[in-house]
């Protein structure tokens, strides 16, 4: 990091007003920004996590992330932009290289969720960030909570049944491993977007008309 | 030529003054601008190409307000950040100084044989198709460099384009801004460099302290260095 | 990671008729393939799949068996998992119609990003927004997004690497919360660098109505 003189870190990059409804350059760049930090932690290798050190990988963590921090426009279309540059072959997913074919892979469905959980997180994140000044850790992680719970689990669920031919009960088995670490994931998400909003607070907090 | 109407600069929530109301025209092709990291260098030079609007008060360039024409300003007003990596947006520089070109509309292989020349131009054919991360810190400046002038602008803003490079590296930079038809401002922690320029303003706590010649500059931005409490020493003439 | 930029792309040159074709029957196809294994699973579909793909690879790309079976590793502890759970529960020929399924999508997908260059992907890729435009899509804003995201990954994945090893020298590597926080800050303190780069190169921005209109260029160079 340069020491950078900058004394304001909100996007006060254009002219025009912030109640445009339009982005503006460093809204453009937040996006793509935060589609690489996603791409980033999902192919550096795992985190080790406590006594037994069992490695979680970060890429659900970027994308719930990426909602609370950017707030739901801004955060679906860097969820989105990071699918797009995954399906067209960029090697940005977890585990596999990209291309059309991981949406025949048994995670499609965790993929096609990641936009909507973005979405979900991203309007409580902004919800709480305009609302409440207090608790604002457990808030965010309850709204990721909810984020996962209402759209990457079922999804997931639904893509392991489908893609890898699994029954109700087994798809429901295999996502339930994911559970602890997606809690985790989600006590992460919360303490980083909160640093993030102190260090950053024109981020989400401005109303947009 | 750039001209600065009572303009002023507070933060964003507004509780400190960046810039107190600054009314001076530059039209030297060279100056100078130094002080200390927080002085409020940076949002001078953000306020000629509008990246950044004066809370009160206005800045003209070449005739056009940058609050109502902040595009056309800021495409014949080119700006060189410390830090190259920040500024180039494409993977290889061929494809950099192209997206640099592609803001005046020319046809894609118009822009291609364009950008060939630019980077001939300046040295760097041989490191066109590299990643930028392949990259020396000085390679990186100078393309950096070449791809602001490759849209000619008519006046460039430089900050602190030297602070990260080695020796030898802020010798070539500095030689190229030397020899640049443009007019050039640029800010600097160089005293060296700061003396390079016709005019030097030196700005402490968000005021422009001093303005005249580089040497009385240099010699009053010691002084306010050294003596942290008390007023700037030097012959120039005083802002108030 | 310096030079991660350059491998991100998995473009190896190479020769063959895959090499010669345009990436729209290759995405197609590519594409093709992931709907009908979704949608049709059955040892037919899988056979064709894996055909194809195989084909596509071994003569369209001219690459050898041992490169090609490479290309699974990525995959092959899921893939390994999952033959052994359908093979135990519902049998071997239901093992086969998944996974191989799945190995054949990922397969086909893996030879076009094997024989189609990065920029000639970027490309296409912008080119399809184009049709939204209408809709408020700007293929411009997308393909400079996605060109920033490119250049992004690297820049972050060695920021994430400093810091990493500041967070070891620490003695604090077990936190994950250490390990991450200055990349997400590092993240949006660059993306504001960036956005301003942009904006001062004229970059991105929206047009103030004085020159749009007559975009007659092509949307990537």
């Amino acid at each position: 990091m340069q020491p950078t003189e900058k004394t304001s870190p909100g996007p006060v990059v254009d002219g025009r007003p912030s109640s445009r409804k339009r982005w503006d350059t460093t809204d453009l760049s937040l996006v793509a920004v935060f589609a690489a930090l996603i791409a980033a932690l999902a192919i550096v290798p795992g985190i080790p996590v406590g006594p037994l050190g069992v490695p979680i990988t970060l890429q659900t963590l970027g994308v719930m992330l990426t909602g609370v921090v950017l707030g739901p426009g801004r955060g679906t279309a860097a969820v989105l932009l990071y699918l797009a540059a995954g399906l067209i072959g960029l090697p940005v997913f977890s585990g596999f290289s990209g291309g059309f074919g991981v949406l025949a892979g048994p995670s499609a469905g965790y993929l096609i969720a990641f936009p909507p959980a973005a979405l979900v997180a991203g309007l409580l994140a902004r919800a709480v960030l305009r609302r409440a000044a207090r608790f604002r850790t457990v808030l965010l992680f309850l709204a990721c909570v909810v984020a996962s719970l209402s759209t990457i689990h079922p999804l997931g669920v639904a893509g392991l049944m489908v893609n890898a031919d699994l029954s109700l009960r087994d798809a429901v088995l295999v996502d339930a491993a994911y559970l602890p670490g997606d809690i985790v994931k989600n006590v992460l998400a919360a303490l980083l977007a909160v640093s993030v909003h102190r260090a950053f607070p024109r981020l989400l907090a401005r109303p947009r008309a | 030529m750039i001209e600065f109407i009572g303009a002023a600069v507070q933060s964003d929530d507004d509780r400190r003054t960046l810039l107190h109301p600054l009314t001076l025209s530059l039209a030297e092709r060279r100056v100078s601008v130094i002080g200390a990291n927080g002085s409020g260098k940076s949002t001078l030079l953000r306020l000629v190409n509008g990246l950044r609007l004066p809370s009160q008060g206005r800045v003209e360039v070449l005739g056009q307000d940058t609050r109502k024409a902040g595009g056309a300003v800021r495409r014949s007003v080119g700006f060189v950040f410390t830090d190259p990596l920040s500024q180039l947006v494409m993977p290889t520089g061929r494809e950099d100084v192209e997206l640099s070109l592609r803001t005046r509309k020319l046809p894609a292989a118009e822009r291609r044989l364009r950008a060939g020349e630019v980077l001939r131009r300046f040295g760097l054919e041989h490191l066109a198709d590299r990643s930028i991360y392949d990259l020396s810190g000085g390679e990186r400046q100078i393309l950096a460099l070449a791809v602001v002038l490759a849209v000619e602008p008519r006046i460039l803003l430089a900050d602190e384009p030297t602070t990260l490079l080695d020796l030898r590296n802020d010798t070539v930079v500095r030689a190229l801004l030397a020899g640049l038809r443009q007019q050039v401002v640029f800010t600097t922690h160089n005293l060296d460099f700061a003396r390079e320029a016709e005019r030097t303003l030196v700005i402490d706590g968000g005021r422009v302290v001093f303005d005249g010649t580089p040497d009385d500059a240099v010699a009053c931005y010691r002084a306010l260095s050294t003596q942290p409490d008390g007023g700037p020493a030097g012959d120039g003439h005083l802002l108030p | 990671m310096r030079g991660f930029g350059s491998t991100l792309g998995l473009y190896r040159p190479g020769e063959g008729l895959l090499y010669r074709w345009p990436l729209a029957p290759k995405a197609a196809a590519s594409l093709g393939c992931a709907i009908a294994v979704v949608g049709w699973g059955s040892v037919p579909t899988t056979s064709t799949v894996l055909a194809l793909a195989l084909a596509g690879l071994l003569i369209g790309a001219r690459q050898s068996v041992l490169q090609t079976v490479r290309m699974l590793l990525p995959a092959a502890p899921v893939l390994g998992i999952l033959a052994l759970h359908q093979g135990l529960s519902q049998g071997w020929v239901q093992a086969f119609v998944v996974v191989g399924g799945i190995a054949g999508c990922l397969l086909a997908a893996r030879s076009v990003t094997l024989t189609t260059p990065l920029q000639v992907l970027l490309d296409g890729t912008a080119s399809l927004a184009r049709p939204f435009r209408r809709l408020g899509a700007d293929p411009e804003r997308f393909a400079l997004a996605l060109s920033i995201m490119l250049r992004s990954i690297p820049y972050l994945a060695g920021l994430f690497v400093d810091v990493r090893e500041a967070a070891r020298a620490r003695g604090l590597e077990r936190s994950p919360r250490v390990a991450v926080t200055p990349l997400v800050l590092g993240a949006v303190a660059y993306a504001h660098r960036t956005g301003e780069a942009l904006a001062a190169r004229g970059l991105g921005e929206h047009d103030e109505g004085d020159d749009r209109g007559q975009d007659h260029e092509r949307v990537v160079g």
